[in-house]
């Protein structure tokens, strides 16, 4: 599993693994997140039981597995949180932060020891070792109950499948060429957000934050300009297209 | 004690609920020859002296009818109990092998050792529940075995019977060669599934 700091900050890091070139084929790539303080870590999505060991194998390049004291899951779907049960196993000393719409779906997954910390639809937040981190209501976006994660101080917003893309295995890490890279989003966006009035509410709520750094759990980070482009385009687009059914 | 590999242990779950389910005709048998045996003491109490020899015959049928149900109750609370260890025993291998798969492939890892700890009481706990199933796994062969034994007894007894029911007045002889020969099916019926059951168990077995 491929990993990279895509931020070093004086508190904290952020720490991205994906394109795992030995994953099953049939199972889709997805972008699991970190961010370590001196002291403790979180892990954003932190995938599917088939990327566990190879996650848990990438992890501890970086920090003792057992100063992971956050785990955060933006929605209930397989490929962000399937692994629950064996990370309830390995940092059962954890707290999970995930949409209270979900929980008892989630601990479908496994969830003995875990402490389970719902997260309201208003959103919330979380201090960690001294840094804030917001949760950013997004829901529909495409789960019913469903978050993003805002750092402010890194200026790094973590987006879930809003800004995924079907991303082939030697794609960039960072979206290089934005008109280009529509082609991989636009299918997505198009039948996987199905709600006009969500798209539009969460675009408004996100343009008011610091964003440098835009990262989803599928695909491509956005980086600077690409942002404000990205949610320009994400404006423009029309999305719910599976209610289209002639 | 062998350890059962994962496609073993994938199935067992599985065969523990199908003798479970199996087991479900030895208990409608084992009600039916509960009913014969109160028609046999209907008829005993009806035929008074004259088939007096019959009452220990109808008296070990109601036992042995109330022993099967005892039983077959016992055995699906062990069936079940195979499955569900049988099943968290597979979940604690399959956490054991991402441990030592995420081992592997974190060599040169700074904090290679820090999942030590989680590794090793994944593995402790899978031990566990192994001992668990083996232990449960013993007990459905003796259960199994305790039914066979009281089939083979009752066919001893449906010999004695038959010869029994061959000496009462003819008023009532086709009526107790009826009971002796639905019992003798009966019998028949529950150690024939019963056969299917261990043989199941068997390729099972470790």
């Amino acid at each position: 599993m491929k990993n990279l700091k895509i931020y070093e900050g004086k508190d904290h890091e952020w720490i991205v693994f994906g394109r795992d070139a030995e994953k099953p084929k049939k199972i889709i790539d997805t972008n699991q997140y970190l961010i370590k303080t001196p002291r403790e870590g979180i892990l954003l999505d932190p995938g599917g039981i088939e990327l566990f060991s190879a996650m848990l194998a990438s992890i501890v390049h970086f920090m003792p597995v057992d100063q992971i004291t956050h785990i955060f899951a933006s929605h209930q779907d397989p490929d962000i949180i399937s692994s629950l049960g064996l990370w309830d196993k390995t940092i059962s000393h954890a707290t999970l932060h995930a949409p209270w719409l979900w929980e008892g779906f989630l601990r479908h997954y496994g969830c003995e020891s875990l402490t389970y910390a719902s997260i309201a639809d208003k959103g919330g937040s979380l201090k960690m070792d001294g840094i804030d981190l917001q949760f950013i209501p997004a829901h529909y976006m495409h789960s019913s109950g469903n978050f993003s994660v805002y750092d402010p101080v890194a200026k790094i917003l973590f987006s879930g499948d809003i800004g995924a893309g079907f991303n082939k295995p030697d794609d960039p890490l960072f979206v290089e060429d934005f008109d280009t890279h529509i082609s991989s989003i636009k299918k997505f966006h198009q039948r996987w957000m199905p709600s006009e009035r969500a798209k539009m509410a969460w675009i408004e709520r996100v343009r008011k934050l610091d964003i440098q750094m835009l990262c989803p759990q599928h695909g491509s980070i956005y980086k600077d300009e690409n942002v404000g482009r990205f949610l320009n385009w994400l404006e423009s687009i029309e999305v719910g297209s599976g209610l289209r059914l002639d | 004690m062998m350890k059962l590999n994962g496609e073993l242990r994938t199935t067992f779950f599985i065969t523990a609920v199908d003798v479970s389910a199996r087991l479900n005709a030895v208990l409608k048998e084992a009600k039916n020859i509960s009913l014969e045996a109160m028609n046999a003491k209907a008829l005993v109490a009806r035929a008074g002296e004259n088939v007096r020899t019959f009452k220990p015959i109808t008296d070990y049928m109601v036992e042995l009818a109330y022993d099967t149900i005892q039983l077959v109750e016992e055995i699906n609370t062990e069936a079940l109990q195979i499955s569900k260890s049988s099943l968290i025993a597979m979940q604690g291998e399959f956490a054991v092998s991402q441990f030592k798969k995420a081992k592997l492939n974190s060599r040169n890892a700074l904090y290679r050792d820090s999942f030590e700890k989680p590794m090793l009481t994944a593995q402790k706990d899978s031990l566990e529940f192994e001992k668990n199933l083996t232990r449960h796994t013993h007990r459905l062969h003796d259960l199994l075995e305790q039914i066979e034994m009281r089939m083979l007894a009752a066919n001893v007894v449906t010999s004695t019977s038959r010869l029994e029911a061959a000496t009462v007045s003819s008023v009532y002889q086709a009526n107790f060669e009826a009971i002796v020969e639905k019992f003798e099916m009966a019998a028949g019926n529950i150690r024939s599934t019963l056969k299917k059951c261990r043989k199941l168990l068997k390729m099972q077995r470790y």
